[in-house]
């Protein structure tokens, strides 16, 4: 009897542990973690996150396992690859996790590309969300669309 | 028996999360290059203006038409827009939930800040809030 519950459980772990691995793999960001934090749940569909991480004094784009430089060039070939995206599924949410010590400016590139993106994909309601920490529930959800 | 138990032991091992929650704000991001309806009222969003931090202090304006307040921190820039908001009973409102707001970050401010003058918005009530282009 034990063999048997023994070969249960170990392909029940198996197929736990090939699910995982066959998800998106978010690379680990320092969210910014607001108080009182009014958000929403992301949500269990599928979504694009553009990540902007903080590297030192170097800034790193990426989308997926794909790494973007933080130059004009880089953008520009952030914004073509989330536009290619958008227009494969354009009921894709988009979302921004950039690193919470980062200055502003330094995260504004992403965001212009996703604009950029969603303009040129002619893509009408494309949602944008930005990812930050919250320990609480959410409070209320937003209404706010990118048209 | 103890086979039993260390596979279960693996078993809530692998599928806890130990990653934070994770959770997002719905983004209205300025668009452009859209043809404006010449017969439509254009309303001049409501601004909030985020400083560069100074220690653990941030200088934080809201301003529009006939509107300039400043605030001493997140939570007043909240209170600050929720009494400018208009609800129902209440005359001195001055701004409908959908009313455009902007984040207006300065150049150099922190990702954290923006996001914490987004929250404030969100917090009061707000639906249609975007991020601006850095002032400088």
């Amino acid at each position: 009897m034990t063999p048997l519950i023994d070969l249960a459980f170990l392909l029940i772990v198996f197929f736990i542990l090939v699910a995982r691995m066959g998800g998106e793999q978010l690379p680990p960001v320092s969210l910014p973690e607001p108080r009182h934090a009014a958000t929403t749940s992301a949500g269990s569909r599928p979504r694009l996150a553009v990540n902007v991480i903080a590297n030192g004094d170097q800034t790193i784009l990426s989308l997926g396992a794909k790494k973007f430089s933080d130059d004009e060039s880089g953008h520009r070939a952030l914004a073509d690859a989330i536009a290619q995206r958008i227009r494969r599924d354009p009921t894709l949410p988009v979302d921004i996790r950039a690193d919470r010590s980062l200055r502003y400016d330094k995260v504004e590139p992403a965001l212009r590309a996703i604009a950029q993106a969603a303009s040129q994909a002619g893509a009408q309601g494309v949602t944008i969300r930005v990812c930050a920490l919250d320990q609480q529930t959410a409070i209320h959800e937003q209404k706010a669309k990118h048209e | 028996m103890i086979d039993v138990v260390f596979l279960l032991l693996v078993f809530f091992v692998c599928t806890v999360r130990f990653e934070r929650n994770e959770k997002v704000y719905r983004l209205d991001l300025p668009s452009r290059g859209i043809t404006a309806d010449p017969l439509a009222l254009q309303d001049a969003p409501l601004q909030i203006i985020v400083g560069i931090r100074d220690g653990d202090r941030c200088s934080i304006e809201l301003r529009a038409d006939g509107v300039r307040r400043t605030a001493e921190n997140f939570d007043t820039l909240a209170t600050a827009m929720e009494e400018l908001r208009r609800r129902p009973g209440v005359a001195d409102g001055l701004f409908e939930t959908s009313h455009p707001i902007l984040v207006v970050p300065a150049a150099g401010s922190q990702w954290q800040d923006a996001v914490d003058g987004f929250n404030a918005a969100v917090r009061a009530g707000y639906a249609n809030i975007g991020f601006a282009e850095s002032k400088r």
